[in-house]
């Protein structure tokens, strides 16, 4: 009997009690354990379309105008989200930073890193740009701080600056692979690099124009884009995996929810813009570039109207980010701000024409284009030539134009819908007041005195 | 092996025909040894034999025996009872009954049965004759309003075997994810779920048990119960016992059960029958002057319904009999309703069981087929379940129990996006069903109804693709989802009697089950042609040893058990959906994918070994003391914290006992404390990186949203439950009063986190959430008559939340959100609050007043997505059956209640923002409708204050932009609804035929009942055509928004038994 007992006792013991399992049972076979740097790099850049495919951007920048839910282009008062820019590529460049463990297989490291903090540079940006102060020095540090503090804009712009100048600095000799946007090519992603850094000091020129011009001149110096092809651009591919936004939206789910605004082609038909044709159909109802009224609300027939051009909806439409055109705009206005020496007429028609080689692929009707008395060079229009053309140039990247509007008024015919004026800048995500309460309330009584509003103005907007 | 040891049983079962000698009869009565009364049904055998036969009508046996043989007479509801035959030739037997309640025995955990007097915890046991009342197909579904403390929320019927939720003394998790294990003859088998909250609801894999095999349902509620199922029953059991054949005389009874039933959709929301689609009353016309109806608009904001000859939709397709044609612009009130079909559930039952003194059996098989009423949606469903025991030796039994499940289906659409919730949320009130029925031309051609606008020169439609919304039949006929599951589980086992006081035995128990999902969306449709398959496999083996000691000194008993476990989970499956198109027409395979497919191919496997011990004292049957320990270590815990032990105890004092008081039949005091954990997902403790897109060849990574974690610990449930039990009148009184207070700690969450930490959540031990209640359970007999008996089971609880602590520096925790037009919603915990607040959009109020704010427009102003309406949950819910036996008639009826909780509706939202609602046809105080002009007198009236000025504001503000552009859109306040309501669940009408007739018919017994399943919601605070007992959809594990629910399904039938 007593023999029972003990079997019993060792039997239980024998079935459960070891706490050792075979060494990879709790190993996931499902996901790597890990990536390379450049694999981190290249999710990241998959990102880089998004940030300027949005309606709300072009709302902002009153490029298109909703012919459907018209409520949504009205600037309500309703939170953006930046979680994903954050949990998306910059936790990935963050990874790729602060790695130890990045292998010179995939090129040198030193430009492994240098092109994630190009990447990151140019995110935060974008962000700060948007909504303001946001969390920086202390965000991206995962269980280290789930509640990171807000920076102000001015220290975030700062430290970017010197973020691109030690990108620059840091890079060698030797290509990285998996690059999906230059190949690998480190001298196009140096002057990125450097471009990047032009255009976020132009954006000081109100708040501060001495440490823009000052900035301004180094990243000229450091050498910026000299021609469309270094550009940043995001080439869709003709697959569903890698489409165009537009594409999903128009084509795939038969939107036409979105019309050319009648501000933008009464600024471009008038002067026969050989970018029209790109940037829109001809309405249906009548061959002709009909644009809808921004916020207009009663009755629209989509078929009356100029709808996004079909190179604008291709499956494999390239997003254009930062362009030559751009860093040509960029110039002409410092040179008429007497920051660069050189003549701001050859600049600006230089800009405009490598805008309409971008978007049309060839430079036909250039100087026809520049002949025309509304484009031609007027030194007395300089600033409002320069921003009026820029915002032609910079369509369908809506939140950039917004931008350069906030800073120079240009172009000065938006339409405030329904009495909304356009915002200066984009609502906190509504859930900061729950994840993050302390330090979103502080941001918010920083800079808009606890009324958080998408008319509180940016540290640079003046 | 499985097999081999069944084919075995059968073999030796088949084999047991001995024959004994008969030496002498042996004749006599059987009564009940206090009033006398014959005892018709006695079974009277010969021990050690499967020789016997049963008492007559009049209570006489006769038998053939041996003289030294002994009989034994045993019913049911009696003491069984030996006697020695010896020289007699009449034996008389006076049974003794078994005082209901008093000698319960009850099955707990690990199926170890137990005196119900001796628990110091609640458990609560349901019959399985009462959960088959009216052939519910969901055993969890037919679990609602029956037990105290648990709350069952799920799918209509419309959803075909949806999804049915349990709650067992509200939300103990703050993820939610709190089902309790589901343990069928103490074999746990998996309750997982593969629907999402919107597109078909494929049901919680529980449902594979067939109802008709369920003896009683045993709901073990809190930690003390379920200590001894460690880590998978922290959040209770539900233990199924199924039917076993009896041992006793050699005897087969066939049983056929059949039951056919109709179903028919009910409760539809009101729909306002004046204005049509469109967004503006006047008629677009073509360039010929003719007006036509503006299909590009998804809502009816349209011109009126006054028989205006337009064009309408079908008049754009020149395969059309009325192409070109100008009909009348009506209203089509039933348009809706006409969509739905009448359904039918048709389900036949065969149990065929007996035994003899050493062997049991029961085989049942049973065949339900379901057609839905939506179009083109059906379930089948198959069960085939085996029982049977084998006295190998008088020591050595084998017993096994082995289920075998076979679900096929093709089940409808639910959500906002999806299948036919679009109704009320976006329709023009004008479209005729009927119309659309065939929904493909001859030429191939599909009909639609929401199209673009025709080209104003040409007045034709060169695009035919829908904008927003397929035609319902094509989607019902083309998009179709299948899904089916084949599926065993069961168990082998082995006991041997050792001692006379110790049994050993030894199991292996299995739930493995293969789940097909297969979706097709079909070319001509508004979506990407599109082809999705996937095989969801999962196997659970559990290796079990079990010791079992009783003894019973005088005063004294000793209970003891010791066991270990092995638990042994590995899941795979493989997924695959075409990208970007098909390359033909009705060629759904992978191969068609125009771009590079999405394909994945998953593993998980976990083991989780345990021991445990548990020992029982009682003393002169009055007090009782229970103490259980466990321990169980995961392998999906980190390695070198992996073990943790789980202790708890209980004890009870029967009073009645000690009182002499006729009156108490029985009383008895419990109180128990104890500890359940919970570990994690496999794989959550280690740092993995994401698969991205994969561009151009190059492959991309990415670090994942949510923060895995390394250093993760088990949480623990506490609990403290303290009870009464009595028993007044005979027996014919019970009330079970039960108060509880669990504290889940260290919850394993995944918590959302500013997403600027670079993750949206992680994954941290966190918190404590509290639940306080109570729960009564009333049972009463108030007429206890030979043809006339009423059986009352009442039952309520009242639970209390409470999120007491988060992590750190967090004190919001957001549990789900949605986002509709760019607004947002939360369900979010507050530190201090009950669990569950709905948060969202709401007015923004005059401070002083709390009159509404108006802009300078007099539309109402909304704050922003973070006001707190409060908590979603119910303060209590229950349940009341009533049963009649009147004669040969016997009636029951269910119901189901529930007080507070509420939830947001998108639907009723959407119906009010698109112009379906009655209410934005309604008729202002000028008289005027609220769509005429305001310069007419029209408009709707608004009242509020002035939020520039101060001042009190009343004015009228036009219709569709309040409702379209603020209400209907922006204000969730106004789509908050109250969750209370008391519903009619089941009703059964039943005749048993008589004696009489029977003796004339080769049967047994025969019944016939007339049965309804959801006839009626008797009372709901939500408005009409929303089912508020019913608004959770799919795997959403708490029920906090409705959108696109599916219509009630109200099933009426009969259902016939007969026992050969």
């Amino acid at each position: 009997m007593k023999q029972t007992y003990i079997i019993v006792l060792l039997f239980s013991f024998i079935i459960g009690g070891c706490s050792n399992f075979d060494d990879d049972i709790n190993t996931n076979p499902n996901l790597p354990s890990q990536a390379s740097g450049t694999q981190l790099i290249a999710n990241a850049s998959l990102y880089l379309p998004g940030l300027a495919s949005s309606p709300k951007g072009e709302f902002m920048a009153q490029y298109l105008a909703e012919t459907q839910y018209v409520g949504a282009s009205l600037y309500p008062e309703e939170s953006t989200s930046f979680y994903g820019l954050y949990q998306g590529p910059l936790a990935n460049l963050q990874a790729v930073i602060d790695s130890d463990g990045l292998s010179a297989s995939q090129g040198p490291v030193p430009n492994q890193i240098a092109v994630a903090k190009i990447l990151r540079a140019y995110f935060y940006w974008n962000i700060t740009d948007r909504w303001g102060d946001v969390p920086y020095s202390e965000a991206l540090k995962g269980a280290e701080n789930f509640t990171p503090a807000y920076d102000t804009q001015e220290f975030i712009y700062n430290d970017l600056f010197q973020e691109l100048k030690d990108a620059n600095a840091m890079m060698v000799a030797g290509s990285i692979s998996d690059d999906i946007i230059y190949g690998g090519d480190m001298s196009k992603w140096k002057k990125l690099g450097n471009t990047i850094r032009l255009l976020m000091a132009l954006r000081l020129s109100e708040v501060d124009s001495s440490v823009a011009m000052q900035e301004f001149n180094d990243a000229l110096a450091a050498g910026v884009f000299t021609s469309n092809s270094d550009n940043l651009v995001f080439r869709h591919l003709a697959d569903a995996n890698s489409q165009n936004y537009w594409y999903g939206q128009v084509v795939d789910q038969n939107r036409e929810w979105w019309a050319i605004t009648e501000t933008l082609v009464e600024e471009m038909k008038p002067v026969n813009d050989p970018r029209l044709p790109v940037y829109a159909d001809p309405a249906r109802a009548n061959g002709e570039y009909v644009g809808l009224k921004f916020g207009e609300e009663e009755n629209i027939g989509t078929e009356e109207f100029s709808l996004l051009g079909s190179d604008i909806i291709a499956q494999d439409a390239p997003v254009y980010l930062i362009t030559y055109a751009q860093v040509l705009f960029a110039m002409a206005e410092a040179a008429e701000r007497n920051w660069i020496s050189e003549d701001v007429e050859p600049l600006y028609n230089m800009a405009i024409e490598q805008s309409i080689v971008q978007w049309t692929g060839s430079s036909d009707g250039v100087q026809e284009f520049l002949n025309n008395p509304e484009i031609a060079f007027d030194e007395n229009r300089a600033m409002e030539q320069i921003g009026n053309q820029r915002w032609v140039h910079l369509y369908m990247f809506g939140y950039e134009a917004w931008s350069e509007w906030r800073r120079t008024g240009y172009p000065n015919d938006l339409v405030s819908p329904n009495g909304a004026d356009v915002p200066n800048r984009l609502s906190y995500p509504d859930n900061e007041a729950f994840n993050n309460q302390v330090n979103y309330e502080a941001a918010v009584q920083r800079q808009f005195n606890g009324q958080e509003s998408i008319y509180g103005k940016v540290w640079w907007d003046l | 092996m499985k097999n081999k040891i069944t084919l075995l049983a059968f073999m030796v079962i088949f084999q047991f025909t001995n024959l004994f000698a008969q030496e002498k009869t042996v004749t006599g009565k059987v009564t009940e040894i206090n009033d006398g009364m014959t005892l018709p049904g006695v079974n009277v055998i010969v021990k050690g034999t499967n020789q016997g036969t049963v008492t007559d009508m009049d209570g006489f046996y006769s038998i053939n025996v041996d003289e030294n043989q002994i009989l034994v007479f045993s019913s049911l509801g009696f003491e069984t009872k030996e006697m020695k035959v010896g020289s007699q030739t009449t034996i008389n037997i006076g049974m003794v009954a078994n005082l209901e309640g008093l000698d319960e025995v009850v099955i707990t955990a690990l199926g170890i049965s137990r005196d119900k007097k001796s628990l110091g915890y609640a458990t609560q046991e349901v019959a399985g004759e009462d959960l088959n009342l009216t052939n519910e197909q969901n055993v969890i579904g037919s679990l609602s309003g029956r037990v105290a403390g648990v709350q069952v929320t799920g799918a209509s019927g419309a959803s075909m075997g949806g999804t049915q939720k349990i709650k067992i003394r509200g939300v103990n998790s703050i993820g939610g994810g709190d089902q309790p294990l589901i343990v069928v003859d103490g074999t746990p088998i998996s309750n997982a779920n593969f629907a999402g909250s919107d597109e078909s609801d494929y049901g919680n894999l529980g449902q594979d048990i067939n109802p008709t095999d369920i003896e009683s349902v045993n709901v073990l509620k809190g930690p003390a119960a379920s200590a001894l199922y460690g880590i998978r029953g922290q959040y209770g059991v539900i233990m199924i016992t199924t039917k076993k054949g009896s041992k006793g005389v050699k005897d087969v009874q066939v049983q056929v059960n059949s039951s056919f039933t109709v179903e028919r959709a009910g409760n539809f929301m009101p729909v306002q029958n004046m204005y049509g689609g469109g967004s503006s009353q006047q008629f677009r016309t073509l360039a010929n002057g003719d007006p036509y109806v503006d299909l590009s608009v998804d809502e009816s904001w349209g011109p009126k319904m006054d028989g205006t000859p337009v064009r309408q939709v079908f008049s754009f397709y020149p395969q059309d009999d009325e192409y070109q044609q100008l009909t009348p612009f009506v209203a089509h009130p039933d348009n809706i309703k006409d969509y739905y079909e009448t359904g039918y559930n048709f389900n036949k039952g065969i149990t065929v069981s007996g035994g003899n003194e050493n062997t049991t059996y029961r085989l049942s098989f049973n065949d339900t087929r379901i057609e839905g009423v939506e179009p083109n949606t059906y379930l089948d469903r198959n069960n085939l379940g085996l029982n049977a025991s084998l006295d190998l030796s008088k020591k050595l039994t084998v017993s096994t129990n082995i289920n075998y499940a076979r679900n096929d289906a093709q089940r409808p659409k639910q959500g906002s996006e999806y299948g036919t919730g679009y109704f009320t949320q976006w329709f023009q009130r004008n479209i005729d069903m009927n119309r659309l029925k065939d929904y493909e031309y001859e030429d191939g051609t599909y009909l639609h109804w929401n199209l673009r606008r025709p080209d104003s020169n040409t007045g034709e439609i060169d695009n035919l693709s829908p904008l927003y919304w397929d035609n319902p039949y094509f989607d019902a006929y083309e998009n179709t989802n299948k899904d089916s599951r084949d599926r065993f589980f069961g168990n082998v086992g082995l006991s041997y009697k050792v001692l006379p006081e110790l049994e050993l035995s030894a199991a292996v128990r299995g739930d493995i089950y293969t789940q097909n999902i297969e979706t097709r969306t079909a070319f001509g449709g508004k979506r990407t042609p599109d082809f999705t398959i996937g095989k969801y496999e999962n196997k659970e083996m559990n290796y079990e040893f079990l010791a079992l000691y009783n003894k019973k000194w005088d005063d004294l008993s000793i209970n003891g058990t010791l066991g270990g476990n092995i638990f042994n989970r590995r899941y795979s499956s493989l997924y695959q959906g075409t990208v970007g198109g098909l390359s033909s027409p009705g060629f759904y395979n992978i191969d068609a994918s125009i771009d590079r497919p999405n394909v994945s191919n998953y593993l998980l496997r976990k083991q989780i070994r345990s021991m445990f011990g548990m020992l029982s004292l009682g003393y002169k049957d009055t007090y009782f003391v229970d103490a259980s320990i466990r321990n169980d270590v995961s392998s999906a815990l980190p390695e070198d914290n992996n073990s943790y032990w789980y202790p708890s105890i209980s004890g009870s004092m029967v009073f009645s006992e000690l009182v002499d008081w006729d009156t108490l039949s029985f009383g008895k005091l419990r109180a128990s404390y104890a500890q359940a954990g919970s570990d994690l997902d496999a794989y959550q403790t280690s740092l993995p990186f994401g698969v991205g897109t994969v561009y151009n060849g190059t492959n991309t990574l990415f670090v994942p949203d949510n923060l895995n974690n390394p250093n993760i610990k088990p949480s623990f449930a506490h609990s403290y439950e303290a009870g009464i039990d009595l028993r007044f009148f005979k027996s014919r009184l019970g009330i079970d009063f039960t108060y509880y207070v669990q504290k889940n700690k260290n919850q394993i969450i995944s918590l959302d986190v500013s997403g600027a930490s670079g993750y949206s959540s992680s994954t941290i031990n966190a918190g404590l959430i509290q639940n306080k209640g109570y729960e009564i359970a009333v049972t009463a007999k108030p007429i206890v008559m030979d043809n006339f008996k009423w059986d009352v089971n009442f039952n309520i609880n009242r639970n209390k939340s409470e999120v007491v602590e988060l992590a750190p520096g967090i004190d919001v925790y957001t549990y789900g959100s949605t986002t509709y037009s760019s607004v947002n919603s939360y369900l979010n915990s507050y530190v201090g609050e009950a669990f569950g607040s709905l948060v969202g959009q709401a007015y923004q109020r005059d401070e002083a007043t709390g009159k509404i704010l108006l802009g300078s427009d007099n539309m109402p102003l909304y704050t922003d997505a973070t006001h707190n309406f409060g908590s979603v949950l119910p303060d209590f819910n229950g349940g009341l059956q009533n049963t009649f036996s009147i004669g040969n008639f016997n009636i029951a009826a269910m119901i189901d209640f529930q007080g507070g909780g509420q939830f947001f509706s998108r639907s009723k939202m959407l119906a009010v923002r698109t112009g379906q609602d009655p209410l934005t046809v309604a008729t202002n105080d000028n008289g005027m409708n609220v769509r005429d002009p305001l310069e007419d007198g029209g408009g709707v009236k608004v009242t509020g204050v002035s939020a520039e000025t101060g001042e009190d504001v009343t004015a009228y503000v036009d219709a569709r932009s309040y409702y379209r552009n603020v209400l209907g859109r922006r204000i969730y306040e106004e789509w908050l609804y109250d969750a209370s309501y008391i519903k009619l669940s089941e009703v059964r009408l039943g005749y048993t035929f008589g004696e009489k007739i029977m003796q004339k018919l080769p049967f047994k017994s025969v019944a016939v009942a007339l049965i309804a399943r959801n006839p009626a919601m008797i009372w709901q605070e939500a408005p009409e055509g929303i089912d508020p007992s019913a608004i959770s959809t799919g795997s959403q594990s708490i029920s906090w928004y409705e959108s696109g629910q599916l219509v009630s399904v109200r099933s009426y039938g009969l259902n016939l038994n007969i026992t050969f």
